[in-house]
């Protein structure tokens, strides 16, 4: 019933955006739409019978009375973004460095955003028809890291995205300062759902620290899908990290697609730190000789909270090199969901592909379901995976007590390093601070750092 | 006041028991060794002492500086000033060397009412402690105990008793695995902390550790039980014969 609730919503939110397009729906960004709204219609919602959505049901998050964005928010007072408490906690972590691009409702702001103008080698624009139309590189590359067909809510993202952001790091250009696209969403007056779009276009030799943070407003429901695509030149460095801290009741299903060519290199760094339900997909491609991935992830549940992590590693030709560390802290009665697949192709020789994943549950009603999916198609390759599910070593716990530190503390100590070593793995140092002090005190421990 | 009074110990594991009625009593300024074959106990009375959950006391009593021991936690017999030197230190990925003695130290101070130290205090404090040892202080940054050797690991532990400055040291076999220069170093560490005010039970199945901390006393542990107590020529009277004679002995009285 729901379900098909949905689907209806899909349609009609995407025939209305159409009809507010005057004149650009033959443009090529609307094409793109179209294909996505296809895209939608064929996958349908999925259900738990889909191996990718086997442990996680969406159902329950589709059957509020949606109002997209572009329905508008009439009547309500302005934003105040120093009340949001989580926005200004990461804003305050990267204090004066931080190049803030404000979107709200997946529009993108400039009002409210830092003039960035006169950093040599960022260009920061509104996605729009217009620029779809006009630009090469936009074009070229909006829709190329994520794939409509693979998966039912970048089809619905695509089919419904109307804003966005793109960044651009010119050639050889270092940007550094971070780039922090803070997605809030407006749910004072209604049930919201957003789709924002963001593309990141790291020139040849360009380098930048993307930051992304999602924040509900209002005690309505909120469902956002964005979906971010990097493509990284040959050469270039893209950091990207990604911040879930939201309100309980803020549900999320995120896609990340990158493209990586020769010599380059895109790191992703995903913190789970709060929200009611997050699903986030994350696929990198390495595309030419020498490129590389590395995915750190660290989530830390509590409560009812939800966090399913899937990600794709595809070495597609030889010499390039991945590394991923998942870890995951669950209790009361959360549940942490991990898949990552790697994918080494025939012709990819010399790859050399890392993954570890590790979970520790310090309740005894939390849940993890972790899967690693290696599929090696190439002979000359190294490749390694280890995953571990369980509870605190309590031989170290008594260690720590005949120390002198008592049993609460001694675990809440052993739970903190264990998701700090993920956390180390983060340069800027203010960020990293803040996010270490965020997991401190979700379990109740002193931020200690080795 | 006597440190340690053990009167009359029976302890086990898994309904199986291993201390058979131990009696022992520690005074300030005095060193113990306590020797034994496998499986006499040793480890058992050293885990029964700091509190370890898997043994269950089944008898008798254990008085720590006048309290009743086996009804305080690990952490407070640590705080009152008990320390273990452990067999087998753990491994704790995550947890710097220098951040878990801050937080051990610091929460030792806090029990007796102190403020914390200041960092600066401290760091100088772990160099200074550091050298008993022979430790390098870039082993304060590394995760406790990860990826030590042998020898490392037990050097960790006599630093840390140097840290916490201990009542009464219990050191548990800290001999075992040690080449002979470790060996030398660990016993300096320990005989440098020696004094009038503190006592050290030192558990060990050779004697050639006694060489270097010489006991006031020595105890032969078998069965469960102190069969044989005497000066530290019984360790070398031990060393010489084995301990068949004491056990053959301890079976004849029985």
């Amino acid at each position: 019933m729901s379900m098909e609730r949905f689907r209806e919503f899909v349609d009609a939110s995407f025939f209305d955006l159409e009809r507010r397009l005057n004149g650009a729906g033959s443009g090529p960004w609307h094409q793109l739409r179209r294909a996505g709204h296809q895209a939608f219609l064929t996958q349908g919602v999925p259900t738990t019978r889909h191996e990718e959505w086997k442990y996680t049901n969406v159902l329950p998050l589709l059957g509020l009375t949606y109002q997209t964005a572009s329905a508008g928010s009439s009547g309500v007072a302005p934003l105040n973004l120093a009340a949001i408490h989580s926005l200004d906690t990461y804003r305050s972590a990267m204090g004066s460095d931080e190049v803030f691009l404000c979107l709200i409702d997946g529009q993108y702001l400039p009002s409210l955003s830092t003039e960035h103008h006169q950093i040599q080698g960022l260009s920061v624009e509104p996605l729009t028809d217009q620029l779809v139309a006009n630009d090469n590189d936009v074009r070229t590359a909006l829709a190329s890291a994520a794939a409509s067909e693979g998966h039912p809510f970048v089809a619905l993202n695509t089919a419904l995205a109307s804003h966005g952001v793109v960044i651009r790091i010119a050639r050889g250009a270092t940007i550094e300062r971070p780039i922090h696209v803070a997605m809030i969403t407006d749910a004072r007056s209604s049930d919201r759902l957003q789709t924002p779009r963001v593309l990141v276009l790291a020139e040849e030799s360009a380098a930048a620290t993307i930051v992304e943070s999602y924040h509900t407003v209002g005690s309505n429901g909120s469902l956002i899908i964005p979906v971010t695509e990097i493509v990284a030149h040959r050469q270039a460095n893209v950091r990207r990290v990604t911040i879930h801290d939201d309100v309980d009741h803020a549900r999320l299903i995120g896609y990340t697609g990158a493209r990586v060519h020769g010599d380059a290199q895109v790191s992703s760094h995903v913190f789970c730190l709060g929200g009611g339900f997050v699903r986030n997909d994350l696929a990198i491609a390495l595309l030419e000789p020498n490129a590389q991935g590395f995915l750190d992830g660290v989530s830390v549940l509590a409560g009812e909270e939800y966090a399913d992590n899937h990600t794709v590693v595809d070495h597609t030709v030889p010499h390039c090199h991945s590394e991923e560390l998942y870890k995951g802290v669950y209790d009361g009665r959360s549940v942490g969901v991990f898949n990552g697949k790697i994918y080494v192709r025939p012709q990819a020789q010399k790859t050399t592909a890392y993954q570890s994943n590790h979970s520790l549950l310090i309740s005894e009603r939390a849940q993890v379901n972790a899967k690693p999916q290696l599929e090696i198609w190439a002979d000359d390759v190294k490749c390694s995976h280890g995953a571990t599910t369980g509870q605190l070593d309590e031989e170290a716990v008594f260690y720590l007590q005949a120390r002198g530190i008592g049993k609460a503390e001694a675990r809440a100590l052993m739970t903190y390093a264990f998701a700090a070593e993920v956390v180390e793995r983060l340069p800027h140092e203010g960020l990293r601070t803040a996010i270490e002090h965020r997991i401190a005190r979700k379990l109740h421990a002193e931020p200690f750092t080795v | 006041m006597s440190l340690l009074k053990i009167n009359g110990l029976k302890a086990g594991v898994e309904g199986k028991e291993i201390l058979k009625g131990i009696d022992l009593t520690v005074n300030p300024g005095e060193v113990h060794a306590i020797m034994g074959p496998n499986g006499s106990g040793k480890s058992t009375l050293a885990s029964v002492l700091a509190g370890r959950e898997d043994f269950e006391v089944s008898g008798g009593s254990v008085e720590f500086l006048g309290q009743d021991l086996l009804e305080m936690s690990p952490e407070d017999r640590s705080r009152a000033g008990l320390f273990l030197a452990f067999q087998y230190p753990i491994e704790i990925p995550g947890v710097s060397t220098a951040n878990f003695l801050k937080t051990a130290v610091n929460e030792h101070r806090k029990a007796r009412g102190e403020e914390p130290l200041e960092p600066a205090a401290f760091l100088a404090l772990m160099r200074e402690r550091m050298k008993l040892v022979e430790m390098d202080p870039s082993f304060l940054q590394r995760s406790l105990n990860e990826g030590f050797s042998g020898g490392e690991k037990k050097r960790n532990e006599i630093f840390q008793m140097a840290m916490l400055e201990p009542k009464l040291a219990v050191l548990d076999e800290t001999d075992s695995g040690l080449d002979i220069d470790a060996l030398r170093i660990v016993a300096n560490g320990v005989n440098a902390q020696r004094s009038a005010d503190n006592g050290i039970v030192v558990i060990t199945h050779y004697q050639r550790l006694l060489n270097y901390i010489v006991p006031d006393h020595v105890h032969v542990l078998w069965n469960g039980r102190i069969v044989r107590s005497g000066g530290k020529d019984l360790a070398l009277e031990l060393e010489a014969k084995g301990y068949d004679w004491i056990k053959a002995e301890a079976q004849v009285e029985a």
